[in-house]
């Protein structure tokens, strides 16, 4: 087992290499050393695949890799992180090969031969090289054609699929760092929201959130690796998280649209408590301008009466039970504030004018 | 190799000119028109690698001294990388310029210039979104980690937009108008076989628009039903139902197809025609009856442009067994009533051919059969059926149930029991092999038929058989008019038999054969009745073993020699 893990270190260190300009002192000879570990390694992950033991070793090992590269520079380096990845190692050392310039003339030439020897070479094993590559460059073209001529314009963001797939990453990378360490998730998620531009990162926050609680094939993989955890976990770390940061949760849902904010809340009461209570607060903020006959807040920072409104608009449309905790949080204000029912002496009355309450 | 690559010259200006035009395939015309080019530009693009791959990268310059523009042009457009497998030939052809030592700097700067282009085919068509990248960097991952994801997101995407448009018509605010679909529908056509697509190629398969007019395009059909019939693509039946509705050149051409693996590869394989008519869904399609008419209105012409091949006359069998065999497995009730796919026929006539004779106690067969005769009979000789349509109908009809007419040769010359060849069995054989006959033509072949059955039978009993004795008995009754070449073919079926179920038949077999297959088209016919005799048996659980065996060793002898 050792020395297969050993082997895996090293090969890593290969990898990390095979971006740099390290690589011009490569001779064909290394190049082959190089794509002779990485096919090594993608047997071992055929043939460990559903050996939980190994494979979760292989896999600790990576992690712990993987966190203290995090954990040192500042975005590391995508490389093995986790088990699965070992299945591609050999299509991504020869990309990274294949895209760094500072590969010698011969070492590329001889790289060329190995991964694209050409037509009439059978691959009864598994799949060539030149396959999955081939495969690999006919999977972008198609990417960019459907984004350029089939793309809908502007999809809903729960739709998106690009914010889908980001999300989809998300979860995965929050359950492999999780089951490394318990502290984890937590720190990975406030270096995304550090290091990554936030309001696209909270917006696959939302996403991920409205993920269904786990896709099959992360079951799968689960069940395969013997995981302790148990599915959907990872959605309920990251809900934990948010409500744990208040200005992450303050931007969450100050900046997101409320369409979007009304289907996480929705789907997760204890968000939907919290944003309540957010909108509450906003809402106390605004005082009555009589001279404009409007409400309106005393700083800049202040929600505007339009966009509490629209919010609470949006929340009363929402299936049961959230419509009806949004109106007995509104009535219970408004009965806090003394019950009126003419406009402008309560925000609270006034919203619930607007929002045509019957009830 | 040299051959090939006489025309590149030329075809390379061409291509040129038309890459140049395409550009990268930004406007719908230019779509367009690549989407067709594209399987010979894949050809192009190999010949040209099997000239490149001979010569050195100097050489290529010298003699292709623009490969390197059209090449780069070619990375650039997205319909002809997405294309089956031109991504990996431009490759291969972009490999060949690549030199392992460059001499000077106009090498060294072809060397990193095709660097470039194989990078960009491998890695870019980014996506380019700044966020995005720079997230799924920060979490650690390459785009090859997440690009097939995002695929499949994407075209789910597009599937449940699609199916929205089909649950809620107009109502939606999600509708993707048809002129979306159709361009969406125009993408696909390089992309039908790539297996992420599947869920969108059945979703653009199986969606119905409100428009008057198809939205598909045709290019788009014929995309999917080519790689369905090179098995590039696996399609659920229903799918291939909605494409073959919607889209009959897709249907044609499958039954083009079929007609072409009769004629070739396949010719005398049942076993294999089934096959193949298994996979191509055909025989369930068919239970739609507007799919069943279509392919039934297509053997008939092959019937009659043939003269009534016996290949297609085998295959026909084929299909309607395998038809019925759809029909009883897609609802015990039927759906349609038998009328709707054989329109022209008794419905009588039908339920009792389409009786399966294994359902039938072996001893009743003769009976089965002489009740088929008689019904057939009177449709065909009572002018009163006119609304039948005409004997040729009749024919038509029985020729699906084929299998009849060789279990009637059979019961001539197996069921001792009769004295006399019964009239109605024989009625039977000389209406099998003849529609075009009339009344007296038919009566004819019957008088032959029984007096060369007679003869057969009374060599049975004898101790010795030689195969001149069989020849004698077969040959012609004296001074009267030649036989008809049907009532010939008959006869032949009938001594073929007598080989197969005499005692002494397999001793002499071989050279019967060989004095009967004067012809290569008889040859054919032979090795024909003996594939189709075992594949019958085979479905009929025929205990014969002796028979049999005889018949498999004089089959692969014969397949040998032809």
């Amino acid at each position: 087992m050792e020395p297969l893990l050993q082997h895996l270190e090293r090969f890593s260190e290969v990898l990390a290499v095979s971006r740099t300009t390290h690589v011009s002192t490569w001779d064909p000879v290394t190049v082959r050393r190089a794509l002779q570990w990485a096919r090594y390694l993608r047997h071992i992950h055929k043939r460990f695949g559903r050996h939980a033991r190994i494979s979760k070793a292989l896999e600790r090992r990576l992690q712990n890799q993987w966190k203290q590269q995090g954990d040192s520079g500042p975005a590391p380096a995508p490389g093995l992180a986790n088990f699965q990845a070992l299945g591609l190692c050999d299509q991504l050392l020869s990309l990274r090969l294949l895209a760094n310039p500072a590969l010698g003339d011969a070492s590329f030439h001889y790289l060329l031969q190995q991964l694209f020897p050409g037509p009439g070479i059978p691959d009864a094993e598994e799949e060539s090289l030149q396959g999955s590559l081939a495969r690999l460059a006919r999977r972008r073209a198609a990417l960019h054609m459907l984004r350029f001529n089939a793309y809908g314009e502007n999809p809903a963001l729960q739709e998106d699929p690009l914010m889908k797939t980001q999300a989809e990453l998300l979860l995965r990378r929050l359950q492999e760092v999780g089951e490394a360490d318990a502290g984890g998730p937590g720190r990975l998620l406030s270096s995304l929201w550090e290091r990554s531009p936030q309001n696209n990162f909270l917006k696959v926050v939302a996403a991920a959130l409205l993920l269904p609680p786990s896709s099959p094939r992360h079951q799968e993989e689960e069940l395969k690796l013997g995981s302790p955890k148990t599915p959907g976990e990872e959605g309920q770390e990251l809900l934990r998280w948010l409500l744990g940061k208040s200005d992450v949760m303050v931007a969450f849902c100050r900046s997101l649209p409320a369409g979007l904010l009304t289907l996480v809340a929705g789907r997760h009461p204890e968000l939907s408590r919290v944003y309540l209570g957010l909108l509450t607060d906003w809402g106390r903020q605004l005082h009555y301008s009589l001279q404009k006959g409007l409400w309106i807040g005393t700083e800049s920072q202040d929600v505007p009466w339009e966009e509490l409104l629209s919010r609470f608009q949006s929340l009363c449309q929402a299936p049961p039970p959230l419509k009806y905790e949004v109106f007995t949080a509104l009535k219970s204000c408004k009965a806090q504030d003394g019950d009126f029912e003419v406009p402008g002496l309560s925000i609270w009355t006034d919203l619930l004018l607007s929002l045509g309450s019957s009830a | 190799m040299a051959q090939d690559s006489v025309g590149l010259p030329s075809d390379f200006q061409f291509w040129m000119r038309k890459l140049s035009v395409w550009d990268q395939a930004s406007t719908l015309e230019t779509q367009q028109d690549t989407c067709l080019h594209l399987p010979q530009f894949q050809e192009f693009l190999r010949q040209l690698y099997e000239a490149l791959k001979e010569m050195d990268s100097s050489a290529i310059i010298e003699r292709f001294p623009t490969v390197g523009q059209l090449l780069a042009k070619t990375c650039w457009n997205p319909f002809i990388l997405a294309y089956d497998e031109s991504q990996k030939i431009l490759i291969w052809c972009l490999c060949c310029l690549i030199k392992k030592d460059p001499q000077n700097s106009g090498e060294s700067k072809l060397n990193s210039w095709t660097r470039g282009l194989l990078s960009h085919i491998l890695s870019t068509f980014r996506f380019n979104i700044k966020e995005v990248d720079l997230f799924t960097q920060v979490l650690g991952y390459a785009p090859t980690d997440y690009y097939p994801g995002l695929l499949k997101n994407m075209v789910l995407s597009l599937v449940s937009e699609l199916r929205e448009n089909h649950l809620n018509g107009f109502n939606t605010q999600r509708r993707m108008a048809p002129e979306r679909v159709r361009s969406l529908s125009r993408v696909c056509v390089p992309l039908v076989t790539l297996p992420d697509f599947e869920p969108l190629v059945e979703a653009l398969l199986t969606y119905h628009g409100h428009e008057p007019q198809e939205v598909l395009w045709p290019e788009f059909c014929d995309a999917v039903n080519e790689a369905f019939l090179l098995k590039k693509i696996s399609l659920p039946a229903s799918a291939i139902l909605c494409l073959w509705l919607r889209h009959l050149p897709s249907l044609e051409n499958t039954m083009l197809h079929l007609f072409e693996k009769l004629i070739s590869s396949e010719r005398n394989f049942l076993r294999r025609i089934e096959c193949f008519m298994k996979d191509s869904l055909l025989p369930a399609a068919a239970c739609h009856p507007a799919i069943f008419r279509v392919v039934d209105e297509m053997f008939r012409y092959a019937l009659l442009e043939t003269d009534g091949a016996l290949e297609v006359l085998a295959t026909i069998q084929v299909f309607t067994r395998c038809f019925v065999e759809a029909l009883e497995k897609e609802n015990k009730q039927l759906k349609f009533a038998f009328k709707t796919y054989f329109p022209y026929a008794s419905p009588s006539l039908v339920m009792v051919l389409l009786q399966h004779p294994k359902d039938i106690p072996q001893g009743l067969w003769h009976q089965a059969l002489k009740h088929i005769s008689e019904m057939l009979k009177e449709v065909v000789e009572d002018q009163t059926h006119g609304s039948y349509g005409g004997p040729f109908e009749s024919w038509f009809l029985f020729v699906h149930f084929g299998g009849w007419a060789d279990m009637a040769a059979e019961q001539l010359l197996t069921s001792e029991a009769e004295a006399e060849a019964p009239e109605a069995l024989l009625w039977l054989l000389a209406f099998s092999c003849g529609p075009g006959a009339g009344h007296q033509q038919r009566a004819q072949t019957m008088v032959e038929v029984k007096a060369v059955l007679s003869r057969l039978m009374k060599l049975l009993r004898s101790p010795t058989l030689s195969a001149r004795d069989l020849q004698a008995a077969a040959g012609e009754g004296g001074e009267g008019a030649p036989r008809p070449p049907a009532c010939q073919q008959l006869i032949r079926r009938l001594l073929l038999n007598f080989l197969l179920w005499a005692p002494g038949g397999h001793a002499i077999a071989r050279e019967v054969i060989t004095l009967m297959a004067q012809t290569d088209a008889i040859m054919h016919e032979i090795i024909g009745f003996l594939d189709q005799t075992l594949y019958r048996w085979d479905h009929l659980c025929v205990e014969a073993p002796r028979s049999r065996k005889l018949a498999r060793e004089l089959l692969a002898e014969l397949r040998g020699q032809a």
